[in-house]
């Protein structure tokens, strides 16, 4: 009780000249600032889809939260630790939605070791729940970049070929203390086509570097919590697939909602067996999604039949996996000059003034669009352009599509 | 520049007129701005001093246009003379150097007639009629400096050379090395050993061979005439070791037979020895010295001027293969010619003991040499450009005011950048607002908080020790791992390898090492094996020796450089090499950390290299430690966003057709900055 409460209040905390941030360039594009090429990488990463490619829609992702000491560090608010997980719990959400077929795990490092915190599972809610207790646990020593990967490795070498075996390190320490050879580790892994991903929180660290691009992954580092958010996003959409994954079919079941109410006399309640190892939670319940195999009765889709092993999930769901398979064609840049037509911008009906147009291909016809725009639309991931036009009653049946699947 | 490898494309560049082939296919701003100033200095014929950032591919810009010159103008430049500091680094040269012949070959299909030849280690053990032949000839420092080696290397390389001394921001004092001469116990013992052995040779001899003496006695009367046609007829390099007027006279007749001149130096190791005999320091000047030789054993000056080429042809006459054997006698005669040719620019200090270890007699005569001038003269005279370059050569006014030469250019070029890659902080103050300096006077209570550093090795030791006292070492301990430099050559390289291994596998690592120690200055720490460099304290030189006080004495009434200036841009061109370790190039990035309040003075930071100034900002001239840690956090994370090589191109990175923009040629107008 000493420090520890003290170092927490804000004006105790380091003094930061937050106004360094915002620097001007006196020179021109002499000194072009970070800022500017981070953005247009951004927007590159935006237009940049894979086209028409096989990609892993079925995902076993296993996220390594780095809670060593540097976690308490307090650049992020209130610090990194805290932030980071509600930040996850966003980002199970939005991974769950967008690939509800898939599944997730958790793992923490700390005190140079690794442990489990969740199992690999579909069901976002335990993941979250996991998150909000994991806050209040102490961070401390220094993490394990080996013995985290070793132990996601353990379970995702027995998933099936044809998912998508993926790691993603939440990584904030500067160092990494580990039993062996990383080296030989990151063979392995490549071996076992395992994707690892990482985001670090403070600074490049060399083995991070080597470690995503051996195994195909991809290394970023956060400026700041926005910036967080957004790298986490990335990793919401599914990666291609790579060419030598096997391809399968796989049994699912589509179990129908059935609704009971309290009145009807058949109906009887009964247990969810999603709940059953959870203590808290509803017990008996009426009505739910049986299991079209075995009746066993869940409250949630998707889940994997904790009875008969079956994949459980209802439609929408798998047609929202699906639209990741037909994106958008890539928006094309080209400069003024060479727009045909006439000179407006089809989202906000301006007159198109900047040196360059964003073009966008669609399978009728093709939109030009001015910059501005598009980086309106980027806050939203593109879907209020779309919709901002749909509603102007312009839509097409080329666009429908991608409005229907919630772009 | 190796980080852009290209594969095919090639550049073509007219350079004032000059058609200079490029073996990339991109080219940055300021290397062209650099060969523009090159070129003006060759058309001139006269001498350079041209700095330019390490890792924007100096070396490259360097031969491409001295190829290219000597290739369009064959009767101006006949030979390229390019000197480097370590075997590494003439490596290097060497493989930039085939990178462009090959280009020359496959532009001109021909298969070119140029002759390159690189002396770097003993396993490529020089040919000397080669030397004469080739049209580039690398090499190191010593071989044209050292008047030992020069005399047998580069003697008759022609006048029309352009010779270039790549990082030569130490030259003053390989310079100064290269004269000095000391002498303890155990080479004077060394020397009457090879006296004894010259002794009985020449027995030998007489009893079978006299007539080969006698020949020998006949040259000495007709003199050095031989040496004498030579240097006026322009075909060797001179020798400081021999001066001009020795030429003209004849070997005087106390030294002209073998036994006589075995018999001198005999007398001359006597008083040597005789003078270590101190208790107390002495130091004198070379007349002083000739004075009290003369009295105590007769010895005069004439004579001692021609030791160190008498003793060479004695050599040669008793055909004695292995000249390493009299090294000691060797170095008494070279000692000998020079205290009696200059009495500038020389001082002598005996100490009899060392000043670490009082106790212990260890006399030692220091012949140094004051004025790096002397050594570099000749060939400054003899060839018609010398061009140096280095990374860090600020105040650019310096180099000729020491060196004592008129330069036709004097450039200092920026490093233009994508983006801002390196940051360099003063830390001026601690949390508490006490302010951080390593001055003397504050030394045993001063507390650094952070990691890296260059220092003394005796004071480093001090430090740690307390550092380890105060629990520093073990905060330290809980984030990376220690390494130390340490005076022993085996157990520093050891360090640096385990370092290295600890950056590459995450592990984490801080090298704490000493300013102007091999570390310091010859190891770069590319891209991950140095992200930061944290300098505790100026590193000034150790201004209590006598050699350094004699030296300013002399600085401060030859050239009128105040003490204080020359220590102040000593200290920071050590500082400077220091943190430039971190950055090698133009996608590396690095923390330059100066932990010391002096620092922001204008007196320091004015003589940091335009480079590194540019980029300190008046904001960040007086930081706390906190302060310096959030700006660190922020530069750090900005670096680690993907940077490809598309963001270069266009501003810090040109394509032929960029850089003939008109727009793109003013900038680089801007890039050099004439001092």
């Amino acid at each position: 009780m000493d420090e520890e409460p003290e170092r927490a209040k804000r004006w105790e905390g380091g003094y930061e000249r937050t106004w360094e941030v915002l620097k001007e360039d006196e020179t021109g594009s002499l000194k072009a600032t970070v800022e500017d090429i981070v953005f247009k990488a951004k927007r590159k990463r935006v237009f940049e889809s894979y086209g028409k490619v096989r990609l892993g829609m079925m995902r076993h992702m296993f996220v390594v939260i780095d809670t060593s000491r540097t976690m308490e560090d307090q650049d992020l608010k209130p610090n990194r630790l805290t932030s980071t997980l509600k930040l996850m719990e966003y980002f199970v959400d939005e991974y769950f939605d967008q690939n509800p077929i898939s599944q997730i795990g958790i793992i923490t490092t700390r005190n140079k070791r690794a442990e489990k915190l969740t199992d690999l599972a579909g069901n976002p809610k335990k993941h979250i729940s996991a998150f909000k207790k994991a806050v209040d646990t102490p961070c401390a020593g220094e993490p394990s970049l080996y013995n985290s990967l070793n132990l996601a490795m353990q379970t995702l070498k027995h998933m099936p070929g044809h998912t998508s075996r993926e790691v993603l390190v939440i990584f904030s320490s500067l160092t990494t203390c580990d039993p062996a050879n990383i080296y030989e580790l990151i063979k392995t892994l490549k071996g076992l086509k395992i994707r690892v991903s990482v985001i670090g929180l403070s600074a490049e660290v060399h083995v991070c570097t080597i470690l995503t691009r051996e195994t195909g992954g991809t290394y970023h580092v956060i400026l700041d919590e926005s910036h967080f958010r957004e790298l986490l996003t990335f990793h919401v959409k599914p990666p291609p697939a790579s060419s030598s994954s096997e391809c399968s079919l796989i049994r699912m079941g589509f179990p129908q909602h059935t609704i009971a109410s309290v009145s009807d006399q058949d109906s009887k309640p009964s247990f969810s067996m999603s709940h059953l190892d959870s203590n808290g939670g509803p017990g008996l319940t009426l009505g739910g999604y049986y299991c079209p195999q075995c009746r066993a009765k869940y409250t949630e889709l998707p889940v994997e039949c904790k009875v008969c092993g079956l994949t459980l999930v209802s439609a929408p769901h798998l047609a929202r996996s699906f639209h990741h398979l037909f994106p958008m064609d890539a928006f094309q840049e080209m400069p003024l000059e060479d727009v045909q037509g006439e000179r407006f911008c089809q989202a906000c009906q301006g007159e198109l003034k900047d040196k360059s147009v964003i073009i966008i291909p669609f399978s009728t016809s093709v939109w030009s669009v001015c910059t501005p725009c598009i980086d309106f639309s980027r806050l939203f991931d593109g879907a209020l352009l779309l919709i901002s036009v749909c509603s102007a009653g312009v839509c097409m049946s080329g666009l429908q599509q991608h409005v229907l699947c919630g772009v | 520049m190796c980080e852009f490898v290209s594969t095919a494309a090639f550049l073509r560049l007219n350079i004032e007129g000059l058609l200079v082939y490029f073996p990339y296919d991109y080219i940055y701003p300021e290397q062209y701005s650099y060969m523009l100033e090159l070129k003006r200095t060759l058309d001139a014929k006269g001498h350079g001093v041209l700095e330019m950032p390490s890792g924007t591919g100096k070396t490259i810009s360097l031969l491409s246009l001295i190829v290219a010159y000597q290739r369009t103008y064959p009767l101006e430049v006949t030979k390229l003379i390019y000197c480097s500091r370590t075997v590494p680094e003439i490596e290097k040269v060497v493989e930039e150097l085939r990178k462009l012949m090959e280009f020359y070959a496959k532009e001109t299909g021909e298969n070119s007639h140029f002759l390159a030849l690189a002396l770097s280690s003993r396993k490529n053990l020089c040919v000397h009629p080669e030397i004469i032949h080739a049209n580039i000839v690398v090499y190191s420092y010593h071989y044209l400096l050292d008047p030992k080696i020069a005399d047998l290397v580069s003697k008759e390389l022609a006048k029309k050379s352009v010779v270039v001394f790549d990082e030569a921001h130490n030259i003053d004092n390989v310079c100064i090395d290269s004269m000095s001469v000391n002498i303890t116990r155990r080479i004077i013992d060394r020397s009457q050993a090879n006296v004894e052995t010259l002794q009985t040779t020449i027995q030998k001899i007489k009893e079978t061979d006299a007539a080969k003496l006698k020949e020998e006695y006949r040259r000495l009367v007709e003199g050095l005439k031989e040496a004498n046609v030579a240097r006026e007829t322009d075909i060797y390099l001179s020798n400081p070791v021999l001066p001009d007027e020795i030429l003209q006279e004849a070997i005087p007749g106390s030294i002209r037979t073998a036994e006589h001149f075995v018999g001198f130096m005999k007398r001359f190791l006597e008083y040597l020895k005789s003078r270590l005999r101190i208790q107390h320091v002495v130091q004198e000047s070379s007349p002083q010295f000739l004075k009290d030789i003369f009295e105590k054993v007769c010895i005069d000056r004439k004579p001692l001027r021609f030791c160190a080429e008498r003793l060479r042809m004695l050599l040669r006459t008793l055909e004695i293969a292995d000249i390493t054997d009299f090294s000691g006698i060797t170095l008494i005669s070279n000692f000998a010619t020079l205290v009696s040719t200059y009495s500038k620019g020389f001082t002598i200090i005996i100490e009899p003991f060392e000043d670490k270890t009082p106790t212990i007699a260890n006399p030692v005569l220091h012949f140094s040499c004051m004025d790096p001038s002397i050594a570099i003269k000749p060939v400054f005279e003899r060839f018609q450009s010398v061009i140096i370059t280095s990374g860090t050569l600020s105040p650019l006014d310096i180099y000729p005011r020491i060196l004592d030469f008129r330069p036709v250019t004097t450039a200092s070029f920026t490093m233009t950048l994508a983006r801002t890659c390196l940051c360099p902080l003063i830390v001026g103050r601690g949390n508490d607002q006490v302010a951080i300096s390593s001055k003397f006077e504050t030394r045993e209570d001063f507390v650094p908080e952070i990691d890296k550093r260059f220092f003394f090795y005796v004071y480093m030791e001090n430090i740690v020790a307390s550092w380890y006292e105060q629990g520093i070492l073990e905060n330290i301990q809980r984030n990376k791992l220690i390494f130390i430099e340490t005076p022993d050559a085996a157990e520093t390289s050891m360090a640096l390898e385990k370092y290295q291994e600890a950056c590459e596998n995450g592990r984490g690592a801080i090298l704490l090492s000493v300013a102007r120690g091999k570390v310091s200055e010859g190891i770069d720490f590319v891209h991950h094996y140095g992200r930061a460099v944290i300098m505790f304290g100026v590193p000034y030189v150790y201004t209590q020796s006598r050699i350094l006080k004699a030296r300013l004495e002399y600085l401060r009434d030859q050239f009128q450089i105040r003490e204080n200036d020359f220590l102040t841009f000593d200290a920071m061109r050590h500082a400077a090499q220091c943190v430039g370790r971190a950055i090698r190039g133009k996608t590396d990035y690095g923390l330059m950390i100066f932990a010391d309040k002096r620092y922001a003075r204008a007196d320091k930071r004015g003589k940091l290299p335009r480079w590194i100034q540019e980029h300190i900002s008046d904001g960040s001239l007086n930081l706390t430690i906190d302060e310096t840690i959030q700006l660190s956090k922020h530069f750090l994370r900005q670096m680690a966003q993907p940077f490809r090589r598309e963001d270069q191109l266009g501003l810090s990175l040109l394509t032929l057709d960029q850089l003939q923009s008109e727009e793109m040629l003013q900038k680089i107008a801007q890039i050099a900055h004439q001092a």
